[in-house]
C-alpha cells in the first residue's frame, strides 16, 4: 500500500472539525451561547438530528458502493435497489401488519435485505455472467426498479407502526450526545456500526484483503488461485443487500409508508460520498454526513428566516467540493484499477 | 461469440421489460382511444354508434407527469371529468385520459386527442402551461381546461383554473396559531418554484398572523428541483422532526408526497402522546393520508373536481370563459377532531372564510 498523504491529512483535518463540532454543540445546547440565533442555526440539536438522519440512506448507499467497487464491478443501480429494498420491506410489513410489532418489522427489514441482495445478484450476473457493459446494467436496474415498483405499488396499503427510537441507558443521559447518537432506532445504530465492521473486514481480514486483490488487479488474484469472479459475485450480492437495508431505513425507520420514487436521488448522492470518500467506509461516513449536515443546514436557515444567501447555494457547496475533490486540485481520490473491466480467465473465451 | 449473442438477447429482453413495466404505470386508456374513434371525420361517416351517443361532445385529459389515481391533483381532475360526463350521460368512449410519462411528451400527448377530435382538453398541472397555451392557439376550436394554470393573457378557448391558495392557506394559519399550545407553528413545502407553494405558504403566515401578530413561524421549501421536490417523503419526515425538535406543535404539510412525509412524522408523535397537529393540503387528505389521522386536524383545498365540472359544463353550453376562472378552497372537514376544536374556532373560522370571500379579510399575497 502507497501511504496517501493527503488523505492521512485529510482525515486529521475531519476529526478536528469533528471534535470543535462537538464541542461547540454542547455549549450552545448547553450555556447562554443558545441564545445565538446563528450559533443555533449552526450547532442546535434539531440541526444535528437531521444531519445524522439524512445521513443514514447515504452512508448505507455508499457502503454498498464500496463493497461493489472494491472488487471490481461499477454499482449505478444503488438508486434501483434501494427502491426495490423499500418497496419489498414496505410490501412485507403491509402483509405482517397482524404480527407483533417487533417480528413484523424484523422479517420486513429481512425482506428488504432479501430484495437488495436479488437486485445485487441481477446486476453481479449481467456483469460477470453476460459481460455486460456495468453502466448500461446498473441503469437498467434503476429503470426496472421504478417501473416495477411503480406498477404493483398499491395506494390504499397502510404500513402499521415502523421502528421507534431505542435509548441505550445511560449514555443517553449524556447531554446533548444523548439525545443525538444514543436515542435513535435500531437501523441508525446498525448502520453506523456496519462502517466500523466493513472497515475492519476489508483492509484486516484475509477476505477483504483478496476483495481488494481481485480489484485492483483480477490477473494476479487468479493466478494465486483466487476466484475472481466468485468474489465479484459474493460482493455484489452483499452490495445490494446494504441498499436493501437503506431502502428498509426509508420505510420503515424514517417515513413508515412507501411511495413512489421516495429514494428521490439518494442513490447517486451516495455513490459522490463513496468518491469523495475516497472508496473508504470511514471517508464515506464522513461525505455523508457532510451531506445531510448542509441539508440541515440549508433547513436551519430557512427555519430561522434568514434568506439573505440563496438556499441552494449551500446545498449546492458539498457537491462543489466533491467535484474539486475528484478533479484532483487538491490530492487525488483513485478507483480500485480493475473496476468496470470483466475479468476472464485465460482460455476461458470461447 | 455464442456468449455475447446471448447477452444481447438478454440485455434487449431486460430492456424490453423495463420499458414494459414503465408503460405499464400508465394504463392503457390512451392506446385505446386512438383504436375507438379514427377521427370526428371517420367517426361521421361510421355514422351509427357516434350519431347514438347523446352528442358528440368529446373530453380528453391529460395528466402531469404520474398516475391518474394519484390521490392528488390529476386524481381530482379526472373525478371532475367523470362526475360530469357521467351526470351528462356521456359514453365511456368519449371521456378519456392519457397519463403522461415525461415531460417531454406533453405536446405529443395534447396532439393524440386533437387528432382525434375531441372537443374538449383538460390539461392537469402548472408544468403544462406552455404546452396547453400552444396547443390552444394553434387550435382555435378546441377548448382547452389548464387546471392550475394562470393565464397572463386572456385566450378565448383557453381558461386556467386557478384558486385562491393563499385563501386556504389563510385559514390554515388561523387554524394553526388557535391551536398552538408552544406559540411556534411550522410550514414543510414543495419547491417555491411553483406559484401555488408559495401562495399556500404566504396565506399561511398572514393567516396566522392576524391570530397573533408575535407568533413563531418556521417554514421550508425543499431544496431540490421540481423533479424531486414534491416526492422526496423522507425529507418532509426528516424537516418536520426538525420543526417538532425546535418546538412547533402545529404542522402545514404542503407538498405532495413530501408534505405527506411530514403529516406521517408529525402522526407519529401524536401517538406518542405529543400535543401535536398537522394541516395538509390541497384535497381533504384525511382520504388520502390514512396514515396522518392522529394529527390530521384539517386540509387547505383547492376544490379541482367541481371546478373542472363548471368549467366543462360552461363549454358544452357554449360559454366557455376563456382567461381565468377562480374554483372554490376552504378547509377541510375536520374529522376526528370535531369535538377536540372548540366551538368559537370554527365560528372564527367561517367568518374569516365569509370575509376572505366578500373581500373584507385580504391575506396580502400578489400585492
Amino acid at each position: 500500500m502507497r501511504p496517501n498523504n493527503f488523505w492521512k491529512t485529510s482525515s486529521l483535518i475531519s476529526l478536528i472539525l469533528a471534535g470543535v463540532l462537538v464541542v461547540m454543540a454542547l455549549l450552545v445546547n448547553m450555556t447562554p451561547l443558545g441564545n445565538s440565533m446563528w450559533l443555533r442555526v449552526f450547532f442546535g440539536i434539531s440541526a444535528l438530528n437531521f444531519t445524522l438522519r439524512a445521513s443514514i440512506p447515504l452512508i448505507l448507499g455508499a457502503l454498498s458502493g464500496i463493497l461493489c467497487e472494491r472488487s471490481g464491478i461499477i454499482n449505478i443501480g444503488i438508486e434501483g435497489m434501494m427502491l426495490a429494498g423499500a418497496f419489498g420491506g414496505f410490501v412485507a410489513k403491509v402483509a405482517t401488519n397482524g404480527w407483533p410489532l417487533t417480528a413484523s418489522l424484523i422479517f420486513s427489514v429481512l425482506i428488504a435485505l432479501a430484495i437488495g441482495g436479488l437486485m445485487g445478484l441481477l446486476h453481479a450476473t449481467l456483469s460477470i455472467r453476460f459481460r455486460m457493459d456495468q453502466i448500461i446494467s446498473g441503469t437498467v436496474i434503476i429503470i426496472l426498479a421504478t417501473g416495477f415498483t411503480a406498477y404493483l405499488f398499491d395506494r390504499n396499503a397502510v404500513a402499521e407502526g415502523k421502528f421507534n427510537a431505542l435509548p441505550i441507558p445511560g449514555l443517553a443521559q449524556i447531554p446533548v450526545i444523548g439525545p443525538v447518537f444514543f436515542d435513535n432506532p435500531p437501523i441508525t445504530y446498525l448502520t453506523l456500526l456496519l462502517v466500523v465492521i466493513i472497515h475492519v473486514a476489508l483492509f484486516h481480514t484475509r477476505w477483504g484483503l483478496r476483495t481488494r486483490a481481485v480489484g485492483e488487479h483480477p490477473r494476479a488474484a487468479d493466478t494465486v488461485g483466487i476466484n475472481v469472479n466468485r468474489y465479484r459475485y459474493v460482493n455484489t450480492t452483499m452490495g445490494g443487500m446494504l441498499a436493501g437495508l437503506a431502502g428498509a431505513f426509508l420505510v420503515l425507520e424514517a417515513v413508515g409508508q412507501f411511495q413512489e420514487g421516495m429514494t428521490a436521488g439518494r442513490g447517486f448522492i451516495s455513490l459522490a460520498a463513496m468518491i469523495f470518500g475516497n472508496w473508504n467506509p470511514f471517508g464515506a461516513l464522513g461525505a455523508s454526513l457532510l451531506f445531510g449536515y448542509t441539508q440541515a443546514l440549508q433547513n436551519e436557515l430557512l427555519l430561522a428566516g434568514f434568506t439573505d444567501i440563496p438556499r441552494q447555494f449551500v446545498s449546492m457547496l458539498p457537491y462543489v467540493v466533491t467535484i474539486i475533490a475528484v478533479s484532483g486540485f487538491v490530492g487525488r481520490v483513485r478507483p480500485p484499477a480493475a473496476e468496470g473491466k470483466v475479468y476472464e480467465t485465460e482460455g476461458s473465451s470461447e | 461469440m455464442r456468449v455475447s449473442k446471448r447477452s444481447f438477447y438478454l440485455v434487449a429482453l431486460l430492456a424490453i421489460a423495463a420499458m414494459l413495466f414503465g408503460a405499464c404505470a400508465a394504463p392503457v386508456a390512451p392506446t385505446e382511444a386512438p383504436a375507438d374513434d379514427s377521427g370526428a371525420a371517420a367517426s361521421d361517416a361510421a355514422a351509427g354508434d357516434a350519431e347514438a351517443a347523446p352528442s358528440d361532445f368529446q373530453i380528453g385529459l391529460v395528466t402531469d407527469v404520474g398516475r391518474i389515481n394519484d390521490r392528488s391533483f390529476n386524481q381530482s381532475a379526472w373525478e371532475g371529468v367523470v362526475q360530469f360526463a357521467e351526470a351528462a350521460g356521456m359514453s365511456e368512449d368519449n371521456y378519456r385520459y392519457i397519463e403522461t410519462q415525461d415531460s417531454k411528451d406533453y405536446a405529443d400527448n395534447m396532439q393524440q386527442f386533437i387528432d382525434n377530435g375531441y372537443n374538449v382538453i383538460v390539461t392537469v398541472g402548472f408544468a403544462l402551461a406552455d404546452a396547453t397555451l400552444t396547443a390552444a392557439q394553434e387550435n382555435p376550436d378546441i377548448y382547452f381546461i389548464g387546471v392550475d394554470q394562470f393565464q397572463a393573457e386572456e385566450v378565448p378557448n383557453l381558461t386556467g383554473l386557478i384558486f385562491h391558495e393563499d385563501q386556504s392557506g389563510y385559514l390554515a394559519g388561523v387554524l394553526a396559531a388557535r391551536l398552538t399550545q408552544s406559540g411556534t407553528i411550522a410550514a414543510v413545502l414543495g419547491t417555491d418554484l411553483v406559484p401555488p407553494v408559495v401562495a399556500f405558504n404566504e396565506g399561511y403566515i398572514t393567516g396566522a398572523q392576524s391570530v397573533n401578530p408575535d407568533i413563531n413561524i418556521i417554514s421550508t421549501y425543499h431544496p431540490g428541483g421540481m423533479d424531486v421536490a414534491f416526492v422526496d417523503p423522507e425529507w418532509g419526515a426528516n424537516t418536520a422532526k426538525q420543526a417538532l425538535d425546535q418546538g412547533a406543535d402545529v404542522v402545514f404539510g404542503a407538498g405532495g408526497l413530501t408534505g405527506n412525509g411530514a403529516l406521517q412524522e408529525v402522526a407519529v408523535a401524536a401517538e406518542g402522546g405529543a400535543q401535536v397537529y398537522c394541516i395538509g393540503v390541497d384535497s381533504d387528505q384525511w382520504e388520502t393520508v390514512p396514515a396522518a389521522h392522529p394529527c390530521l386536524v384539517s386540509s387547505a383545498m383547492k376544490l379541482i373536481t367541481p371546478g373542472v365540472g363548471e368549467l366543462l359544463t360552461a363549454a358544452q353550453n357554449g360559454e366557455f370563459p376563456g382567461g381565468n376562472y377562480y374554483g372554490g378552497s376552504g378547509l377541510a372537514p375536520f374529522h376526528d377532531f370535531e369535538d377536540s376544536v372548540p366551538q368559537e374556532i370554527k365560528d372564527e373560522l367561517a367568518q374569516t372564510k365569509a370575509g376572505l370571500d366578500d373581500g373584507s379579510v385580504t391575506t396580502g399575497y400578489g400585492q
